[in-house]
């Protein structure tokens, strides 16, 4: 009775995605291969941290 | 087939999230992107405290300004070209958090000087700050 193996891998793949589209993760990008994936994630995390400080920013600008 | 491939990349294609310099910028973002969201969680509430959101506007601009000034032009890849679209970010970041510092900087030394009366009324009057 070993369950845990009989996971589809299709509903690995959709739980991924739905975790993925969450946290506002683009996972289809292309992931070259030789390059941990992990390095896509924070890439993008970085970008959008900088994209939030933009946003607050300008949103201030405009209550001057 | 070698000789072919090796001319049609001339430059090394030395990729990857190890890169020192690439380690360097995203260190400085990271310690910008700290600094300057607390500066705005202070601002933002906009309850007297301008003092410590400019002290901390001020540490972030400085890790930004580190954080522009690495290089991040001598190598290919995608790690690379994600590294160049930071670097604009942080450069359209630092002139923001700047205008912010200058902006906040005006209303601290005026109400110092007790231009706009009593310096707890710290209600936003757009338009009327007589340096504008």
């Amino acid at each position: 009775q070993t369950t845990t193996t009989t996971v589809p891998q299709g509903d690995v793949d959709t739980l991924l995605q739905q975790v993925a589209d969450e946290a506002g993760l683009e996972l289809n990008m292309e992931l070259p291969s030789g390059i941990p994936s992990t390095s896509i994630g924070t890439a993008t995390v970085v970008s959008q941290e900088q994209d939030e400080l933009t946003q607050r920013l300008a949103r201030l600008r405009q209550a001057e | 087939t070698e000789i072919a491939h090796s001319e049609e990349m001339p430059y090394t294609n030395n990729v990857g999230p190890g890169d020192p310099l690439l380690a360097k910028q995203k260190h400085h973002h990271r310690k910008a992107f700290e600094y300057i969201s607390k500066a705005l969680k202070i601002d933002e509430e906009n309850e007297g405290q301008k003092e410590l959101a400019i002290e901390l506007y001020k540490k972030g601009i400085y890790e930004l300004e580190r954080g522009i000034a690495v290089d991040c032009w001598g190598g290919r890849g995608d790690a690379w070209q994600r590294a160049q679209r930071l670097h604009d970010k942080m450069k359209t970041n630092l002139g923001m958090a700047k205008d912010r510092l200058h902006f906040l900087a005006n209303l601290v030394a005026l109400s110092k000087l007790g231009v706009e009366g009593e310096t707890e009324r710290s209600d936003r009057k757009p338009k009327e700050s007589p340096l504008k």
